[in-house]
């Protein structure tokens, strides 16, 4: 089912392809689309000019060109169901900060960099033709981080600065010219950069038949940057391309996953095992092996980490505009005066349980970590009351030290839990269904006391190992093969773990919600951290605001955000308990292009 | 001519670890002809810089004596007098650069070039041509009896067999022989390239063949399925690049066989101009070897000739301006 109003911010240097790729599949599915348009660039006006034209739907894509301040003004209007924002990190950051609460979902594509891994088993003057494609074409969005392996260095280099003395740039219609000119906001960024690699002792290297007028920049390569410099973390712009060495494919992994931006990347290998092994380690969208710059709208482009993680082409940018049928539209569930410094940093003053009155019910439970019980770091447990007041047993209070802990542990278990084969995984989560059944009249009696029915008790039970089965089973699809047009060889659309998932349980069917999201991203591998609903309505409040808090938080490193603001799911319906949404948020999609041929 | 090319010891660490990635180079000749076109009146001097590059060839079995003629004589006015003319061309001594033929008809070519007053080269192809499956003594007899004709340049072919087996020792020994036998007479190695399977095996054929001292290479027979392809050029000419950057030695490059139209001339020497630049485009360092391509170049000159009238001009300054 369709989104319904989507509100679109491009950035001041997008290309026409780019446009059409985030307006397209929004009217494509049914929604229709505002965009906020640089001043300069009046390309949209013409789109929108010719959508008015067709006839019947008036209204369905409406441009306005105007300055970056009037960005949070249309990202918060009432309306808007969604925000499409392109553009700067920091400007994502904090439009992030700002629609935290908001009713409108917000997706962020951020970031024009790409990466280029130059092994010595590549068909150098091909991958430098590659790195052409990357930063010193008109195709190429951003500038270029090159990781070339040091036996290849010179040869690299050589081929390289021989190239761009063959560029040329110009107007951007003269069909005989590499590259044209991106404006003036993009001239003067490149030359700070350049200034500032240059004062850090970094070489630069510029070549190429370039105007010099003011707009026009030569190509740029930029090496020797001492890897402590903030140059080296920072976003490479275009035309620069910054290159450093690597002495194996580990380093090459380490360093370029280091970076806190993950968009797109290619690798040049002529080894098949090596190519794929880089592929699928590095932490991008989309990776090329012998290949840079291809794009298809069948095929999924997005990215990771710092790049934002909004889709467009291929399945994945359809669900950006599609929420599942028969949910509702989120609310907003702003309040305005949520203070983010000091929020959830109070421990909460529950006055210790009157003296016990009779047997003690049971020894308090402890935190599960890293397979086994633990006390908390406070030694303090909570009572938990069942529905007519009783008390019903001790749970552990946990704290902030606890959080770390459990996420340690997380991280640790990562790697393992994410290699298992789907069989494995499978397995692990069908012995969970056999257990659950085990203990099946001792947690259905627990419900009971938590005011369920027996029967309603029952059923939630059986549900639950059931669901555990389905998402065991469908461990097993790990991702598919798109034909592209004009390309010979395939492209995977893989769908890898996302790592450590934090996830807070809602107080709605406490044991039913919690395994529906257990399971499906234990099945993707995934290793989670996970925080039970704490069983009492009164909570449902807080729970709201940290839906607010959680999207506020997530600004520091952009990580993915699904909040349920505070709205009941019905966790029994299977579109809402056990549908693809949940697949879908469970893992990445990555993009891997093949070309073949000989 | 230039000097020989002596040719290097054979070193086989040039060639051990090359890899060429073929859908990278497609993707590099799409690109090279879509960006660098050729318009207005430039195109007309570069169709007549093209005209100066040809190897006018004529290789069929029924070849002789006066066709052979016919052949020379095209050779010396390549373009119809009165386009010349109104071109302002007229007196530039505008000819092809060479004739080539098969070795029995060189005696022919030679007797009708000097009747001509024309002084461009007689080109024979030998070795076995176009296979290549004959006895190697043979072979170098073949050479030796198209110099003593006359013949000043000569088209060997290689041995696909030994590149097929990897062989490099023995196509290396090969090329140096026939080398020797040429004595002064300009080598030009023939790679039939569409019979060697895959870019890496053209690129290590072409390093072999400048190591052990040809003159120029060239792409292929003529007579092949698959003759010259501009992906195929690009690793040649790259092997070129590498060659010069090691040794300081110029060698040339002659695309042969499938080179039909006025506009696919224009495109060839936009990649000789990309890829290794403006010192390759003269006759000493690239050559076409075509037979109809010089009758559509008139074609298209004839046809043009009334926009074009700034020629000489442009001519003169060299075609280092292309838009």
């Amino acid at each position: 089912m369709r989104t319904g109003v989507i509100g679109l911010i491009l950035p001041p240097t997008f290309s026409f392809l780019e446009m059409m790729w985030r307006i397209c599949p929004a009217l494509a599915v049914g929604c229709t689309v505002v965009a906020l348009v640089p001043p300069a660039s009046p390309t949209p006006l013409l789109l929108a000019q010719l959508s008015g034209e067709l006839g019947p739907f008036p209204g369905i894509l409406n441009v306005i060109s105007g300055p970056a301040s009037l960005v949070p003004v249309l990202a918060s209007q009432p309306g808007i169901q969604k925000v499409a924002f392109c553009g700067a990190l920091e400007e994502g950051r904090a439009l992030r900060r700002t629609l935290a609460g908001e009713c409108a979902e917000l997706g962020l594509a951020l970031g024009t960099e790409s990466l280029l891994l130059l092994t010595d088993t590549a068909d150098v003057d091909s991958a430098v033709e590659g790195v052409v494609d990357a930063a010193w074409s008109d195709r190429g969005p951003g500038g270029l981080r090159l990781l070339i392996q040091e036996s290849v260095w010179d040869e690299a280099m050589r081929r390289l600065q021989e190239r761009m003395g063959r560029l040329r740039s110009g107007r951007g219609l003269d069909g005989a010219v590499d590259m044209g000119a991106r404006g003036a906001a993009a001239c003067d960024l490149v030359q700070r950069f350049v200034r500032e690699a240059q004062s850090q002792g970094a070489q630069v290297f510029q070549a190429g038949n370039v105007p010099s007028e003011h707009p026009f920049y030569p190509p740029t390569l930029v090496s020797n940057l001492p890897p402590a410099s903030p140059c080296a973390q920072a976003e490479v712009p275009w035309p620069v391309v910054v290159a450093s060495p690597f002495r194996t494919a580990k380093e090459a992994l380490a360093l370029a996953n280091g970076t806190p931006r993950g968009g797109s990347a290619s690798v040049w290998s002529e080894r098949l095992g090596q190519a794929l092994e880089l592929g699928y380690g590095l932490q991008v969208g989309t990776v090329w092996i012998n290949a840079h710059g291809l794009r298809d709208p069948s095929v999924p482009t997005g990215g990771c980490k710092e790049s934002g993680c909004s889709w467009h082409g291929g399945p994945d940018g359809l669900y950006e505009y599609l929420r599942p049928s028969g949910t509702p539209a989120r609310l907003s569930c702003l309040s305005k005066n949520l203070n983010y410094d000091t929020f959830g940093l109070a421990v909460p003053s529950t006055l210790p349980a009157g003296p016990e009155i009779g047997p003690s019910p049971a020894p308090p439970y402890g935190l599960f970590v890293g397979g086994r019980f633990q006390a908390p770091g406070a030694r303090s447990s909570r009572p938990i009351q069942d529905s007519s007041g009783n008390l019903h047993g001790y749970v552990a209070e946990g704290g902030a030290k606890d959080i770390r802990g459990a996420v340690e542990a997380a991280h640790q278990a990562f790697p393992g839990w994410a290699g298992q084969f789907p069989g494995a995984r499978a397995a692990l989560l069908w012995a969970l269904a056999a257990a659950l059944e085990r203990r099946k009249s001792t947690l259905a009696s627990r419900l009971e006391r938590q005011g369920v029915e027996l029967k309603a008790a029952e059923a939630e039970v059986e549900l639950s190992a059931r669901r555990l089965r389905a998402w065991g089973a469908r461990a097993q699809a790990q991702g598919h093969t798109l034909q592209v047009a004009g390309l010979r060889g395939p492209v995977l659309r893989l769908r890898e773990p996302l790592g450590v998932l934090a996830v807070v349980c809602p107080d709605e069917w406490p044991l039913l919600a919690f395994v529906s999201l257990l399971a499906p991203a234990l099945a993707y591998g995934n290793t989670v951290v996970m925080v039970p609903s704490a069983a009492c309505p009164l909570l449902a409040l807080e729970v709201c605001q940290g839906s607010q808090f959680v999207e506020w938080a997530s600004a520091g490193n952009l990580k993915p955000v699904w909040a349920n603001r505070g709205c009941l799911r019905a966790w029994d319906q299977e579109t809402e308990g056990a549908g693809p949404e949940l697949g879908l948020r469970s893992a990445r999609t990555k993009a891997l292009w093949l070309p073949m041929g000989d | 001519m230039s000097a020989h090319n002596r040719g290097t010891e054979l070193d086989l660490s040039w060639i051990s670890k090359i890899q060429v990635n073929h859908p990278a180079v497609l993707r590099r000749a799409e690109q090279i002809q879509a960006r660098r076109t050729v318009k207005k009146e430039w195109q007309a001097a570069w169709l007549l810089k093209a005209v100066t590059f040809i190897d006018l060839t004529t290789l069929s079995g029924d070849d002789t004596s006066s066709n052979i003629q016919r052949l020379c004589y095209k050779a010396k006015y390549p373009i119809r007098e009165d386009l010349l003319k109104a071109l302002n061309m007229y007196d530039k001594g505008i000819t092809t650069a060479a004739v080539c033929v098969y070795p029995a008809r060189v005696c022919d070519a030679v007797k009708a070039l000097k009747a001509a007053g024309c002084n461009i080269p007689v080109a024979s192809v030998a070795t076995g041509f176009p296979a290549g499956q004959t006895h190697l003594k043979t072979r170098l007899e073949e050479i030796r009896l198209a110099v003593e004709d006359g013949a000043t340049e000569i088209d060997v072919v290689i041995n696909r067999s030994l590149v097929l087996t990897g062989q490099w020792e023995a196509l290396y020994d090969e090329i140096r022989q026939f080398r020797k036998a040429c004595g002064e007479a300009h080598l030009k190695t023939i790679l039939a390239t569409g019979e060697l399977g895959s870019l890496t095996n053209v690129y290590k054929a072409s390093m072999i063949a400048m190591m052990a001292g040809s003159d120029f290479i060239k792409t292929s027979t003529g007579k092949e399925t698959v003759n010259a392809t501009f992906p195929v050029a690009i690793v040649m000419l790259r092997a070129i690049r590498d060659f010069f950057w090691k040794t300081g030695n110029k060698i040339g490059f002659k695309p042969a066989g499938g080179i039909r139209s006025a506009k696919d001339s224009l495109a060839w020497l936009s990649l000789v101009k990309e890829e290794l630049g403006n010192e390759w485009l003269k006759p000493e360092l690239f050559r076409i070897g075509a037979s109809t391509l010089l009758s559509d170049i008139e074609r298209q000159v004839s046809n043009n000739l009334c926009l074009w009238n700034k020629l000489t001009r442009v001519f003169e300054k060299g075609i280092e301006k292309s838009n």
